[in-house]
């Protein structure tokens, strides 16, 4: 006989009046014609920002770093269609991007054909190679998701990163491979010799690239990854080989990882080892990781986070990576949705108009917290200083204050701050904790 | 007599020396409903997974429509109009009710694996999910994850994906296990409702539920099949009341 269950808190008996009443068709076409203003507005927003930013920030420098951020956007969305989409954990998925960006290389090398096409389609050419090299691998790698293909993707990719210094002929050996973008068939009269064109060159693929891969995550094949990625085995039972839709996902990442390295090509205009091994494929990741997985934006957020800290942290410190390094091991352990999941925890608390009951909690926690970790850094940063210092020079610049690093004061008062901040931010979390469960309720003051 | 919908000849399976289906011969009409009933161990969802490919068998044959079925992986077999439910709660938690659906939808549909199509623009998937979600009374439940929905509205949901495809043989693995009797009933009612004019193979502790549903009944008893027949005659059947019956109707009472 069965047996009550107490899992069930609301009767499942029928309620015919509330289902005669629903039209089927009715929910559809409400979400249909609401969402269109909203799933084209974010896309018309940053077209705009991406159009107007080199006007903001006009300086060389600073394109170079959009750029940067632009070319990590692309391969960390294709990233995401493996690990966020299809549920695949990828160690070596550099070589697809390396690999693209090696062909680009070539391509650019070969004047006589590199002179018939115009520059701004070359990360096509990227994207077919990246493709290509996806589907000989995908081949065999796709038939398990987990252990199985995160062994294979770390194999095939520290395969490939030996091949370069093996097939000098492809990846130039040591030196890699150089060219000039400029001996590309002019586009309407660009040539690409300034920096600001190649900034617009690389923008617009973005908003391309980004545009295609946001789409073929709503086509049948894009849906059934998730499904795969939730539960293979029922979606074998629903008539899909999950070893198909997992091929499809891995070829399609594939290319838009090889778009991204032609974009790399065109803006550096040389690769190396660098851009195929291991350490790479494992910075995509941790850009991915860091932005978040489980929404479709959450790896653009991951790569402006990354690339501001890889290029602004690093001109004030040398131990940028170790930050970074922390900054990783955070989101995996207190925040496993990344900077998307952080974001979007706050749209229900927005939904309920409590946004400003938050603001004084935060800044009561945040406030110290950021001054203590910024304590906290100081005393890295004077224990660096003080072990790898050159001798005679004990003079260093931590925050906008300069002082010697051998003697006892600074490591007080850096340590005071520290104690202090984080004091104060561990007597203040219990408060904000309860604001945001309140927050997060519906009902009460509000 | 037209071919049978579904046909199992000799099958049988073994874990290395565990014998757990030991030869098993039975035949399921058109339009059927029939149940498998037995004790606990006795093989019944070991004899499902064999038929539905998701054990290869040591021996014998199943025959879909008259088809082989040897060989063939469980997608192939979804194709050809066989579809399944697990005993334990096998839905997709993280997507929607209506993505649950409509995923369940996108091969009979004709979708492939295709990659020109954007889902939300076919009016087809769209209606046909909400007809589903209509008939499994989940459509209020709609845009919630799945994995937010009570155990009974879970079941339902993959009663749901099971005949959305729209296979004429339906496979349910303890549909009403764990539930409670109004939950039963109702998922009984759903059960019915979505069947009508399909075969349906079932495995069922809930002897109520059986003896209202079933046209046929075969009691499988440590890999065998002791008998085979219309309720009634199973439940007269001495062999299975001793085997069987007898302890399940006395833990009713």
């Amino acid at each position: 006989m069965t047996v009550s269950d107490p899992r069930t808190d609301i009767p499942k008996g029928a309620r015919p009046e509330e289902q005669i009443t629903t039209d089927p068709s009715k929910p559809a076409q409400r979400m249909r014609s609401g969402s269109l203003v909203l799933t084209l507005a974010p896309w018309v927003i940053a077209s705009v920002v991406l159009a107007i930013l080199p006007m903001v920030f006009t300086n060389n420098s600073a394109l170079t770093i959009m750029n940067q951020m632009s070319i990590t956007i692309v391969f960390a969305l294709a990233y995401n269609m493996l690990l966020g989409q299809g549920g695949m954990l990828s160690f070596g998925h550099a070589v697809y991007a390396g690999v693209g960006g090696f062909a680009c290389m070539h391509i650019m090398n070969m004047s006589d054909f590199f002179s018939t096409i115009p520059l701004v389609i070359l990360p096509v050419f990227g994207g077919l190679f990246g493709m290509g090299l996806a589907m000989i691998v995908g081949a065999f790698s796709t038939r398990n998701a987990g252990t199985v293909f995160a062994m294979i993707s770390l194999g095939v990719g520290e395969l490939i990163a030996a091949c370069s210094v093996i097939i000098v002929a492809f990846f130039g050996g040591e030196e890699g491979v150089s060219g000039d973008r400029t001996y590309a068939q002019p586009f309407f009269g660009v040539e690409f010799l300034q920096q600001i064109e190649v900034y617009y060159l690389t923008a617009g693929w973005v908003v391309v690239s980004a545009a295609l891969m946001y789409l073929w995550s709503r086509t049948p094949v894009g849906r059934m990854a998730n499904a795969v990625r939730d539960n293979p085995e029922r979606a074998e039972f629903l008539g899909y080989s999950s070893r198909w839709v997992r091929f499809y996902s891995f070829v399609a990442s594939g290319f838009f990882a090889g778009v991204s390295g032609g974009l790399f090509a065109i803006n550096y205009e040389i690769l190396t080892e660098e851009n195929l091994n291991t350490a790479s494929s494992g910075i995509i990741l941790l850009v991915t990781f860091l932005g978040g997985v489980g929404f479709f934006f959450g790896p653009i957020i991951g790569a402006i986070a990354f690339t501001l800290l890889q290029t602004v942290l690093s001109l004030s410190t040398e131990l940028w990576a170790f930050y970074a390094g922390i900054l990783f091991l955070s989101t995996v352990m207190f925040f496993p949705g990344g900077l998307a999941g952080l974001l979007m925890m706050h749209v229900p608390v927005f939904k309920l108009g409590k946004a400003s009951s938050l603001i004084k909690p935060y800044l009561m926690t945040l406030l110290p917290a950021a001054i203590g970790l910024m304590g906290l850094a100081a005393l890295v940063e004077m224990t660096f200083h003080y072990r790898h210092g050159a001798t005679g020079d004990n003079e260093m610049t931590v925050f906008w204050t300069t002082f010697d690093s051998h003697t006892l004061m600074p490591w007080l008062v850096a340590g005071a701050i520290t104690l202090i901040g984080l004091g104060i931010a561990k007597v203040t979390a219990p408060a904000l904790r309860e604001a945001w469960s309140e927050a997060t309720t519906a009902g009460g003051a509000s | 007599m037209s071919t049978p919908a579904l046909e199992l000849t000799g099958l049988k399976k073994s874990f290395g020396k565990a014998e757990i289906i030991r030869g098993i011969d039975l035949s399921i009409g058109k339009a059927e409903r029939h149940a498998v009933i037995g004790p606990n161990g006795a093989g019944k969802s070991t004899l499902f997974n064999l038929i539905t490919a998701r054990f290869a068998p040591s021996a014998g044959t199943v025959k879909l429509h008259g088809e082989d079925l040897a060989g063939l992986e469980p997608f192939q077999i979804n194709r050809k109009g066989l579809s399944r439910s697990f005993q334990i709660t096998n839905i997709f938690p993280a997507m929607t009710v209506f993505e649950n659906v409509r995923c369940a939808l996108l091969w009979s549909q004709g979708y492939k694996y295709s990659f020109w199509n954007l889902v939300n623009r076919s009016r087809e998937l769209t209606e046909g999910a909400d007809r589903i979600l209509d008939q499994i009374n989940l459509l209020e439940r709609r845009n919630l994850p799945a994995g937010t929905l009570s155990y009974a509205e879970q079941r339902a949901l993959e009663i749901g994906i099971t005949i959305a495809g729209g296979a004429d043989v339906i496979m349910l693995d303890e549909p009403t296990a764990g539930m409670s009797n109004t939950e039963t009933d109702y998922i009984t009612d759903l059960i019915l409702k979505v069947t009508a004019g399909k075969t349906l193979i079932m495995v069922e502790h809930d002897m109520s539920v059986v003896f209202g549903l079933a046209d046929r009944i075969s009691v499988l008893v440590y890999g065998e099949i002791i008998a085979t027949g219309k309720p009634a005659d199973v439940r007269a059947d001495a062999r299975v009341q001793e085997a069987y019956l007898g302890a399940a109707l006395e833990a009713e009472h």
